[in-house]
């Protein structure tokens, strides 16, 4: 029973971690149709600037935390404005071949102006701990994942739906010609949608640096891999999908790593994205994927 | 792109047969440049610059592999690198000496072990199991719709990477796989890449090739016009990945040592840029790409081991190709979204010359 619980348990906080990146490739494709491939590098821009900032002499937990999320959010504004502005209006494939060549770039500018190395940073190992609840011990950071994704997606879900810029990117995601003939701005909206989709690159950065208590320049590209394939089989533009393919994926994982026997551990990657695939064959538009939820984007 | 459709379209319906000639044709044109590099490098390049032509003939025929998918469906294809592993790696288990397998695989199953074929038939066979490969992740590519079929190209480069790093008994895992028979030099590459190469502007120019470029400009068009777009897409797919098998068995034939790491993201990275700084709508383009990025890649990876510039040792720049590469990407993605070559083959320009020169 224990055993079990502590597996329900992990499922969960890597479900969490992946609706949390996930989301935020939703967000960014359900308005302008990018599939943001350089998001990984979002969630590394924010690890290292943890690590430069602790290099520096920062020591406070909650600063770094602020940090990272502020410098996620911001490197999201900033990939927009410099790169992905100019292939806005471009089909969906310049794009996302765009955003590709963006993560190069920058996965590259780690290795080359830090080190190719993984460089330790031990700010955020407090998050970490183990707590105990009378016979249960259970690790912290998953809590911590499980409550604060949470959180966040609850605070999304009120923002898109209550404030007015929310509905204006809700508006975006269906017709974003009619939306801005509302007199709506089109660089607010997307540079909203690209600050909301750092926060959440930048909260899970903050995730994986106290678990991993290193900084790598591949940091994010496989997470983000993984939370792509979420997104397909949520259905890709949707944000309820983004979220529940994310949880599916973590009990996915988890169950092959309690299911496969020691020696075939390193097939859980392979077999992941095998069921994942078996699962597009009978439902190609994903779970919860409906064409109303592409809008205006044709792909 | 739709200009160039119009071009072709009405001799297509007039004179079949004479179209087949012209794309014949423009293909062999379309190669002249790779044969006289070729010649070129046989003839005069000293041992190591061989040794360079070697690998870019095996990009050369990747990207003309990618071109055929990418270039015709207009669907952004991350996991071509699969077949090219599936390819070489299914030569090097298939041909290998049972001297070298001892050392290497002595617990292969389904009796590989004792099994050593000559290279021929281990190349057919290779080419038969990505050709099988290809088909079962094509049933399930052509179904999607562009931005998931691009997930699930990845899906299956992670799927098949990791089965090389993790099933020892066969693929070795993590280490080189050597003692592969070393049979093909630039000769053989040289014929190789112009068979690909013509083999693409076939395609290209097919009525399969004619109908897929049309669907991917206007699926809703195309599906009115009674155009079945998923089985063209499932065509093309298949016959890029053979393209691309075979590109990996002729680089097992030469290098005798592959690993599974030459197989992964390095190699999509260089052919991806490769083909979209060329331009992937055409078979020209692809090879324009591979001529000057291999040439560039090369002069950047001599800076980057650390040069020493009027007597200062820079230090090793690890990195710097990966930036430029990405650099040449987004920039190109920016401002010429066709690349170099745009929409017309080497022939079409050629004659469009000559026309208006008259």
């Amino acid at each position: 029973m224990d055993y079990a619980l502590q597996q329900v348990l992990n499922a969960l906080a890597f479900g969490a971690e992946y609706s949390l990146v996930a989301l935020g490739l939703a967000v960014v494709f359900s308005i302008m149709g990018l599939v943001n491939f350089a998001h990984g590098e979002i969630i590394g821009v924010s690890a290292y600037s943890v690590f430069l900032a602790a290099a520096l002499g920062l020591t406070s937990p909650i600063v770094a935390v602020l940090l990272a999320i502020a410098a996620a959010a911001l490197a999201a504004i900033a990939f927009e404005r410099v790169a992905f502005r100019p292939v806005r209006y471009a089909p969906t494939t310049t794009g996302l071949l765009t955003a590709f060549g963006v993560s190069i770039v920058v996965q590259n500018l780690f290795m080359l102006l830090i080190s190719p190395k993984p460089q330790s940073v031990s700010i955020l190992n407090g998050l970490n701990q183990m707590w105990f609840f009378g016979p249960f011990a259970v690790s912290s950071l998953q809590v911590m994942e499980l409550i604060v994704s949470g959180l966040t997606i609850l605070a999304l879900v009120l923002f898109l739906n209550r404030s007015t810029l929310g509905l204006a990117i809700r508006a975006a995601s269906r017709d974003f010609a009619t939306v801005r003939l509302m007199g709506i701005r089109a660089n607010r909206v997307i540079a909203t949608a690209f600050a909301i989709s750092g926060a959440l690159a930048g909260i899970a950065a903050v995730f994986i640096m106290a678990r991993r208590g290193s900084v790598s320049p591949d940091l994010g590209f496989s997470l983000v891999l993984k939370a792509f394939v979420a997104c397909v089989i949520g259905g890709f533009g949707s944000l309820p999908g983004a979220a529940v393919g994310g949880m599916l994926l973590g009990f996915i994982e988890v169950g092959l790593l309690v299911a496969l026997p020691q020696e075939y551990g390193g097939f859980k990657d392979a077999l992941t994205y095998a069921i994942i695939v078996a699962l597009l064959v009978y439902r190609p538009e994903g779970l919860l994927g409906q064409r109303v939820e592409l809008g205006d984007k044709e792909i | 792109m739709s200009q160039a459709i119009e071009d072709t379209a009405p001799a297509a319906v007039a004179r079949p047969g004479g179209a087949l000639a012209r794309s014949l044709i423009g293909g062999l044109v379309t190669s002249l440049p790779v044969l006289v590099v070729g010649l070129l490098i046989l003839n005069f390049a000293p041992t190591y610059y061989t040794f360079l032509a070697l690998g870019a003939f095996v990009n050369l025929i990747v990207v003309v592999g990618l071109q055929v998918f990418m270039g015709n469906s207009n669907i952004a294809n991350l996991g071509h690198s699969a077949f090219v592993g599936l390819g070489a790696y299914g030569v090097a288990i298939l041909s290998t000496p049972l001297a070298m397998k001892k050392l290497s695989i002595p617990n292969a199953p389904f009796g590989f072990a004792t099994l050593e074929l000559d290279p021929v038939s281990s190349a057919l066979l290779a080419l038969l199991a990505v050709g099988i490969l290809a088909l079962v992740s094509g049933k399930v590519i052509s179904r999607l719709s562009g931005v998931a079929a691009t997930i699930v190209s990845l899906a299956l480069l992670i799927i098949v990477h990791s089965v090389f790093l993790n099933w020892t008994g066969l693929f070795k895992g993590n280490q080189a796989f050597f003692g592969i028979p070393k049979v093909v030099g630039l000769p053989w590459m040289m014929v190789m890449s112009v068979v690909v190469i013509v083999l693409a502007r076939l395609f290209k120019d097919s009525r399969w090739g004619l109908q897929l470029r049309a669907s991917a400009q206007s699926p809703q068009a195309a599906a009115a016009l009674g155009i079945d777009a998923r089985r063209l897409r499932l065509v093309s797919w298949v016959l890029s990945a053979l393209i691309c098998g075979l590109a990996g068995i002729l680089y097992a034939y030469f290098a005798g040592t592959i690993s599974p790491k030459l197989f992964y993201f390095q190699m999509i990275f260089n052919t991806l840029a490769m083909l979209i700084l060329g331009g992937m709508a055409t078979v020209t383009g692809a090879m324009t790409g591979v001529i000057v990025l291999s040439v560039g890649l090369e002069f950047i990876r001599s800076i980057e081991s650390g040069v020493t510039i009027a007597g200062i040792q820079l230090p090793q720049l690890l990195g710097l190709s990966g930036v430029a590469l990405g650099v040449v990407i987004v920039l190109c993605m920016a401002f010429r979204p066709s690349g170099i070559s745009g929409r017309y083959e080497l022939d079409e320009l050629l004659s469009r010359f000559f026309r208006h020169a008259k």
